[in-house]
């Protein structure tokens, strides 16, 4: 294997005007260039394999092995997951439910504040003024027609006619 | 050589295998229970499961008083880094510029307390401000507070104090029912504090539900009208007490005056906390006389027709007190039993109750409740007072018989009155309708009186609110039977030893009489002048409750009234069936209503709504005058004997539902 002085040299000489600077003085050069290793072209030289015509032997017992570890390791996994995934599912429920119930606690909060809200608005006090407001005014006992189908009420039905 | 390094090798991991294993069983087995602890320290968290007080609602459903939860500020003030920063830090984040809480900080420091409550019933914004400030000592608690929406009903419902604990009312009263007992949940949590599981370690017994007897439309009316009636008689105080008189249901239970029960008591002494309708007893006056009747009634064979001398109102009694009636009600000669009720004559009551005896008169004022507790669920209930027989004076028995020298509550008289109403039994006051949904069972009634007393009381209280009564026209009811007693008693000024001209007046009455509905009693306490009596002070708020209760309680009116305008012109010629009802109908006192029905009879113009037209009877003879009243469907009373000569209502006029004619005979 060639050094990296090596690699920088042999690009260099591979260009034309390579020949042109090694013919300059040797004062010349660059002080900076690192010199060559020895057998810097024995390192480096590639020799070319041809392996187009090699074909792999059938081997059914490597197949084997293939679909037994395969198979094992599938296993594995499912073991795995019937192990852990129970616990994982269980976690994210144990999240989920978490959050149900502070959700369910909001809500149920909540229903109870909207209970007093409504309360404070159908107080007595507060209809009685709003009645009043709208010259609304509290019928007599003689304004009274319970419509039970009586014989009281057919005063009432004649006035719904009316 | 390589074997060798395998060997120090394997020797080495040998070694650190022995280490590990022995690092876990130190962990697992050792310390485990050391471990597990401080992890369940971190993970685990110990949440209270809020169980709220219990809610208390009115007979229809409507919510007095619930709890809502809330959150409150807390410190450790002895742990608190610096006074003046924790101080100027709590003040900011929750607005409460001004408030002295350096102060009150230093003092509880001072003082040592490790629990100081910076503020209550904080609002969402302010507990996210103060969780989001990067400090340790400060503590968002989650609590209940209660809350009244309707505001009414203070003085039965009471209140609570700062931890959530009755102190007045039924909220003290039921206190063990009312109260929840919060429970405790263990919180599986994440790094971020985010609950993976969780599970009860203590159940929460949230406080049981209550349902009250009391109607809220109603309870607010009276307690409208009673405010207004004591500003208007100058009174100090008023109370009124509606109840179902056969099941003692305490439909409403007013005092004057009230206050807002959301908000905390002033001081333990505040006189608007007094719950006059059953806490403070006073003498009733002549209301009691429905006592010392009936007693008459029931031991003695006086009858309402029997006369008693009311001496011109002059009374001699042993030890030479004079009773005077003159001022108060007019100096009577010879009166009926039944008159002496109507016009509430003192001399008479004295001279009924003298013919009952102390004994008689002592065991029925206690059969008609006096002098023991209802047993209302309400603390502080006065059960009154009435002497012991043996100290008894020569004169108590007179003073009994007109109702002075013994001490009532509203809710008592209530109570006695019932009695009459529904036919003689005593019939406990139920303030607590159900119990989480379970209906409180009634408490059986005790025979009182019979039934016969019962009705003969009824007309002779419905006397009270005819012409001439004590009580009329105040407590007349439109559409409606009723029945009454007035009472006006001197309030005795314990300092100065005397009766003042201060009165309780009072009013305690029935409607309709056929069929008692309600019994209704007011009592204006500290009123002054004429118009501070029972009938011009208290009967207007009967009149006022009692037509509100009716009209809601969708009662049948008994009594025929007046139609409004829009119906008289929608109406067309009656009927059969309803000239039928007409005189099927219970009438009020014949008497009495002679003089009203004249006073109250349609002109000419008028046109009643319903009823027959009432045929000339001048001159028929008194079989054909039944005859034709008979054919007709009307209820005819003859007078005398011969043929008719006057009759009332005159010929041609509408004959009101309920009416009847009086047909006078001569020869």
């Amino acid at each position: 294997m060639a050094t990296l002085p090596a690699f920088l040299r042999w690009m260099e000489a591979t260009r034309p005007e390579a020949s042109v600077k090694q013919a300059q003085p040797r004062a010349m050069r660059d002080p900076y260039r690192l010199r060559a290793l020895p057998q810097d072209n024995v390192f480096f030289y590639c020799k070319k394999i041809d392996n187009s015509r090699l074909v792999r032997e059938p081997d059914p017992q490597a197949k084997s092995a293939c679909w037994s570890a395969i198979g094992v390791a599938s296993l594995a996994v499912a073991i795995l997951a019937g192990v852990l995934v129970p616990g994982a599912a269980s976690t994210i429920s144990g999240y989920r439910l978490e959050s149900l119930r502070a959700e369910e606690r909001r809500l149920v909060d909540e229903r109870r504040s909207l209970d007093l809200q409504e309360a404070e608005l159908l107080s007595p006090e507060r209809l009685d003024k709003l009645a009043h407001n709208q010259n609304l005014v509290t019928p007599k006992s003689n304004q009274v027609f319970h419509l039970d189908g009586g014989q009281s009420d057919t005063a009432a039905v004649a006035m719904v006619k009316k | 050589m390589v074997e060798r390094r395998l060997i120090v090798l394997v020797v080495a991991l040998a070694l650190w295998s022995a280490a590990v294993i022995e690092k876990l069983a130190s962990l697992q087995l050792v310390h485990h229970e050391e471990y597990a602890r401080k992890a369940r320290a971190h993970q685990e968290v110990v949440r209270p499961i809020p169980a709220s007080r219990g809610t208390i609602y009115d007979r229809n459903g409507q919510p007095l008083a619930m709890s809502l939860p809330t959150q409150s500020v807390t410190v450790n003030p002895t742990k608190l880094p610096d006074l003046g920063v924790a101080a100027e830090l709590l003040e900011q984040v929750l607005h409460m510029r001004g408030s002295g809480l350096y102060d009150k900080l230093k003092q509880a420091c001072d003082k040592g307390r490790g629990y100081f409550i910076v503020k209550r019933q904080i609002t969402p914004e302010e507990a996210e401000n103060v969780r989001a400030l990067p400090v340790d000592w400060i503590d968002v608690e989650n609590t209940s507070q209660r809350h009244y929406p309707k505001k009414i009903a203070a003085h039965v419902l009471g209140g609570v104090d700062f931890a959530e604990k009755g102190n007045a009312g039924i909220e003290k009263g039921l206190e063990e029912l009312l109260h929840g007992e919060a429970g405790q949940e263990m919180l599986l949590t994440d790094v971020k504090r985010r609950g993976i599981a969780s599970w009860q370690s203590t159940e929460p017994k949230p406080g049981t539900a209550l349902t009250l007897t009391i109607d809220e439309r109603l309870q607010f009316v009276a307690e409208r009208e009673l405010a207004a009636q004591v500003v208007a008689k100058g009174a100090t105080s008023g109370s009124a007490v509606v109840m179902n008189p056969s099941t003692g249901d305490i439909l409403v239970l007013a005092s004057y005056p009230t206050f807002d029960p959301n908000e905390p008591p002033q001081s333990d002494d505040d006189p608007a906390r007094e719950n006059h309708a059953t806490g403070i007893a006073f003498e009733p006056g002549s209301v009691f006389k429905v006592i010392t009747l009936s007693a008459a009634l029931e031991t003695t064979k006086l009858t309402p027709a029997s006369l008693i001398d009311c001496g011109n109102g002059i009374l001699n009694l042993p030890g030479g007190r004079v009773v005077h009636e003159a001022e108060a009600h007019g100096g009577y000669g010879i009166l009926s039993m039944a008159d002496v009720l109507k016009h509430s004559s003192n001399i008479g009551a004295i001279r009924i109750g003298t013919v009952v005896g102390k004994q008689n008169m002592y065991d029925y004022v206690r059969r008609f409740g006096f002098s023991q507790y209802t047993g209302i669920p309400i603390p502080g209930e006065s059960h009154g007072s009435l002497r012991p027989l043996i100290r008894w004076s020569a004169n108590s028995l007179a003073s009994i018989s007109m109702g002075a020298e013994v001490s009532v509550t509203t809710l008592q008289l209530a109570q006695a009155i019932s009695v009459v109403a529904n036919g003689g039994l005593l019939v406990k006051p139920r303030l607590v309708l159900k119990r989480g949904g379970q209906t409180v069972p009634l408490q059986p009634p005790v025979r009182v009186i019979q039934p016969e007393t019962a009705f003969t009381m009824r007309k002779l209280m419905e006397a009270v609110v005819m012409p001439g009564g004590t009580g009329y026209p105040e407590a007349r009811l439109e559409g409606y039977s009723a029945a009454g007693k007035t009472g006006t008693a001197q309030i005795f000024d314990t300092t100065a030893k005397r009766y003042t001209h201060n009165y309780n007046g009072s009013f305690a009455g029935m409607t309709p009489l056929t069929n008692p509905s309600i019994v209704v009693v007011v009592t204006l306490n500290g009123t002054h002048g004429d118009l501070g009596y029972g009938g011009r002070a208290a009967a207007p708020v009967f009149h006022a409750i009692a037509s509100e209760a009716l009209r809601i309680m969708e009662v049948p009116r008994d009594l025929p009234d007046d139609a409004p305008k829009t119906l008289v012109a929608a109406q067309k010629t009656p009927r059969d069936d309803e000239v039928a009802l007409a005189a099927l109908g219970e009438g009020p006192n014949i008497l009495q209503d002679a003089v009203d029905d004249a006073r109250s009879a349609p002109r000419p113009n008028e046109v009643a709504v319903l009823g027959p037209t009432v045929p000339n009877f001048k001159g028929m003879t008194m079989r054909d005058v039944l005859a034709e009243a008979a054919s007709r469907g009307l209820t005819v009373l003859p007078d005398g004997s011969g043929t008719a000569r006057i009759q009332d209502p005159p010929p041609g006029s509408i004959l009101r539902q309920g009416e009847r004619i009086r047909v006078r005979f001569a020869r």
